[in-house]
């Protein structure tokens, strides 16, 4: 398979098994501790040269690793050899997780991981030497300058084997497995009575695998959040909210700026008027006319009244006096203890230059108390031309919103789908 | 802010929306344009008839 240093290249050795006389290919050399058949599963001694069988058992199923044993394969620039398999599982509230390891092996450089879990795939070494371990109320470990959080610990437990492996293996055992988590990295611990192994993984893409193995098909598909799993959304989060604030900078000085350069503000109208009321009668009446001038703009109509628990309403009609083209509209004023407001202010959109008068028709019931014992409803009427209107800012910035939170509830969404399935999360034991 | 150049160019066309809205005066209000007004309403504002005259007015107070 892999071309040594003396450009050698390596072999594997060829036995048979001694429970079903299949051919067994040893590629580990004199590393492999314990070997399983393929055939018939039996888990044999790989220090004996007979091949002692270790662990018999009835095979219920045959179970086809996604990678093959033999595959080869380069990752990080050296060329493995998938050499085992196993499959392993932690029970929680009665239902078994499974997932997948394939030990593989360079005479050179030693053995590597891999592991897959639902289409997410980690490739992994063990660790010489011990994190430094910080308990609290969540559990971290360091190694070197990268601090990984606890994520969750649990009993795993063989329940297949194929293939070879550097140590004693068999069918039924079972570690204590605790994970550490610093996406995309991966800290993972195995204890028994005996040791404690760590090893370390990164998080790795299923279809760079394929190439590297040169697979056909496609890897398995991607499904839910994994552990250790990079966030599409790390450091989007903090630089979509940065441009969110330059953006809302930009838009306070354009509705600062804007108005004082392209808005006229010109107050072009302004009476007071009284209305007593006219139960038999017609109330209307026209305005002076005034002259609105300039590009074609809007027109601000303002209502100031007296009211006092009290409702008034205004027929209103911007007429021009030359072409006869009028805006319509009425408008409500209604001042009670605590609620609305003595004030009106309604904008006419473009309206050409002209001159124009005002139809007004105030309106009241004639049992209102403001009508009542010989008063009357005061009013002013304040006509500006093109005023500025700054709403159109206020709806912007709230548009303006939109993209950081839509990005920050996602990034939310997936660190707590990452640690729903922890000791920590809904459904976690810590 | 050109890291999120989709968002940047979002930002920037809600600016422009908001200063042309600004420049030509939208408005949301209800405002009804009658054509052809006569003369006379200015001798005699009587005669016109408001879009709004029909309704009934008084919606708010207690």
């Amino acid at each position: 398979m892999t071309s040594g240093p003396a450009g050698k290249v390596a072999k594997s050795v060829s036995l048979s098994c001694p429970s079903c006389g299949a051919p067994i290919d040893l590629r580990g050399y004199f590393h492999t501790v314990n070997v399983a058949c393929a055939h018939c599963g039996a888990i044999l001694d790989a220090r004996t040269p007979t091949l002692t069988i270790l662990q018999k058992f009835e095979k219920q199923t045959s179970i086809q690793p996604a990678i093959p044993l033999g595959s080869r394969g380069k990752l990080n620039g050296i060329d493995f050899e998938v050499i085992g398999y196993q499959l392993r599982q932690i029970v929680s509230d009665g239902v078994a997780y499974q997932w997948s390891e394939y030990l593989l092996f360079n005479p050179f450089q030693g053995y590597r991981y891999l592991t897959e879990y639902r289409g997410h795939w980690n490739f992994g070494r063990t660790l010489n030497a011990l994190p430094a371990m910080q308990m609290g109320l969540r559990r971290t470990a360091s190694v070197g300058a990268q601090v990984y959080r606890h994520f969750q610990t649990a009993n795993a437990q063989t329940v297949y084997v194929l293939g070879e492996f550097p140590w004693q293996v068999r069918v039924g055992d079972e570690v204590s497995a605790a994970d550490y988590v610093a996406a995309p990295f991966l800290l993972s611990s195995e204890t028994t009575a005996d040791e404690v192994v760590w090893s370390t993984a990164v998080y790795t893409d299923g279809r760079a695998l394929w190439q590297a193995f040169q697979l056909p098909g496609s890897p398995p598909p991607v499904s839910g959040v994994y552990e250790n799993q990079p966030s599409p959304y790390k450091g989007k989060v903090g630089s979509v909210w940065k441009t969110y604030f330059l953006l809302l900078i930009a838009l306070i000085v354009a509705a600062i700026v804007l108005p004082t350069m392209i808005n006229r503000n010109q107050k072009v109208f302004d009476r007071d008027y009284v209305f007593n009321g006219h139960p038999n009668g017609d109330s209307s009446f026209v305005t002076q006319p005034f002259e609105l001038d300039g590009r074609t703009s809007s027109v601000e109509i303002k209502t100031i009244t007296n009211l006092d628990n009290d409702w008034a309403y205004f027929h209103y009609a911007l007429i021009n006096q030359d072409t006869g083209h009028a805006f319509d509209f009425g408008r409500e004023v209604s001042k009670f203890s605590d609620e609305g407001s003595k004030e009106d202010r309604v904008i006419v959109p473009s309206v050409a230059s002209g001159k124009y008068y005002l139809r007004i028709e105030p309106e009241m019931d004639t049992n209102s108390p403001t009508l009542r014992f010989g008063r009357s409803l005061r009013y002013e009427v304040i006509v500006t031309r093109d005023p500025p209107v700054y709403w159109f800012f206020l709806v912007a910035f709230f548009l303006l919103l939109i993209p950081p939170i839509y990005v920050t509830i996602q990034a939310m969404k997936f660190e707590g789908a990452r640690w729903a399935e922890s000791d920590y999360g809904s459904g976690g034991s810590a | 802010m050109s890291s999120h150049p989709l968002f940047t160019l979002y930002g920037v066309l809600l600016l422009g929306a908001a200063s042309i809205a600004d420049y030509s005066g939208w408005s949301l209000s209800r405002i009804n344009e009658v054509k052809n007004v006569p003369k006379s309403v200015r001798d005699n504002p009587g005669v016109y008839r408001s879009v709004y005259g029909m309704s009934p007015h008084y919606s708010g107070g207690k």
